[in-house]
């Protein structure tokens, strides 16, 4: 199982999402939820979020291994 | 500022000069340091609030904007009698005012190449990507250091990198300098002051880590979550293909 984490103003659009998954990539993680959760899926297709796994950047095609936390975040672009 | 410091700066420096590893050599290397603020705005205001307080001898700040009254929640260099004033005429006024002893210059401007030269750190303290990718380009080429921070809403971002030390891993190897700017800004979607304020004091924290020789962290990612109350740590890697810092670039 993979955990989730959603940081940030993402966690307001995954309050009903389970905290773990059966997923391969970030990606496809994305698109499951997309599925279910239609608002949390636009959130997650905007420009520059950053997907992490064990707190690392990474990109959205990266392999995921049973126990891996990945942590999605949105833009922050204001100053 | 001369390289001895005098009894005034003894005074003013003292709570630097008590600490080891900051002392009199630590404030003589703040003292001549020479750091760029692009935007002064919400994140630019502290910096270039504490960079002056602590004695940082050269701070330029950029930034083309006048204050605006719906500046003043959050941009707290500025008073209300400054609205429609240039943002840079008024902060090199209160700099001045707070630390005569420091050299202050100011560009009523946008960044631009031509104004990059001669620095040890660039902070961004700017609101769109494309200053960013700027900044971090020609940190990348003259090997100096970038501190780049942003927010909105209740979060906040820092990342920095010490390119005097690293030639890999730069922004552009995070956020792609060709990706569209976010629907979200501060402008449409507002923003918490001392979220900034946070942001803002991390950035100047970090300058001085870099000056004094402390900073580790080329490439790590900060964010900070202010109505969750948490932090998070986030490492990044140098990608071998990119356009600014990479094997081709």
């Amino acid at each position: 199982m993979i955990n989730l984490l959603f940081f940030g103003r993402l966690g307001d659009f995954a309050k009903d999402v389970p905290s773990t998954i059966e997923a391969s990539t970030p990606a496809e993680i994305r698109e499951l939820l997309a599925v279910e959760f239609p608002d949390l899926g636009k959130a997650l297709h905007q420009p520059q979020v950053l997907v992490s796994v064990n707190k690392m950047i990474v990109d959205w095609d990266q392999p995921l291994f049973d126990g891996s936390e990945v942590a999605f975040l949105p833009p922050v672009t204001g100053g | 500022m001369s390289t001895e410091l005098n009894h005034e700066q003894f005074m003013r420096y003292s709570r630097h000069l008590l600490m080891d590893d900051i002392g009199e050599l630590g404030q003589q290397k703040l003292s001549e340091a020479r750091v760029l603020i692009v935007g002064l705005g919400g994140l630019g205001c502290p910096v270039a609030l504490y960079l002056a307080a602590a004695g940082v001898g050269q701070l330029t700040l950029c930034d083309p904007d006048r204050v605006e009254l719906s500046n003043l929640q959050r941009q707290i260099l500025y008073r209300e009698s400054d609205c429609d004033e240039y943002k840079v005429v008024c902060a090199e006024r209160e700099l001045r005012a707070l630390n005569p002893h420091i050299r202050v210059n100011s560009y009523a401007d946008e960044i631009s190449d031509v104004l990059m030269d001669g620095y040890d750190i660039v902070v961004d303290c700017t609101d769109n990507l494309a200053a960013r990718q700027l900044m971090n380009a020609r940190c990348v080429a003259d090997k100096i250091g970038f501190v780049s921070a942003s927010a909105l809403g209740w979060e906040g971002q820092l990342i920095a990198f010490d390119f005097a030390a690293h030639a890999n891993l730069c922004l552009n190897c995070i956020v792609d300098k060709d990706s569209p700017e976010p629907m979200q800004n501060c402008s449409n979607s507002g923003v918490v002051g001392p979220v900034l304020g946070a942001m803002g004091s991390l950035q100047a924290t970090t300058v001085m880590r870099m000056l004094l020789g402390f900073f580790q962290q080329h490439g790590e990612m900060q964010r900070y979550d202010g109505k969750a109350g948490r932090w998070l740590a986030l490492a990044a890697s140098a990608r071998r293909d990119c356009a600014v810092c990479g094997e081709v670039a």
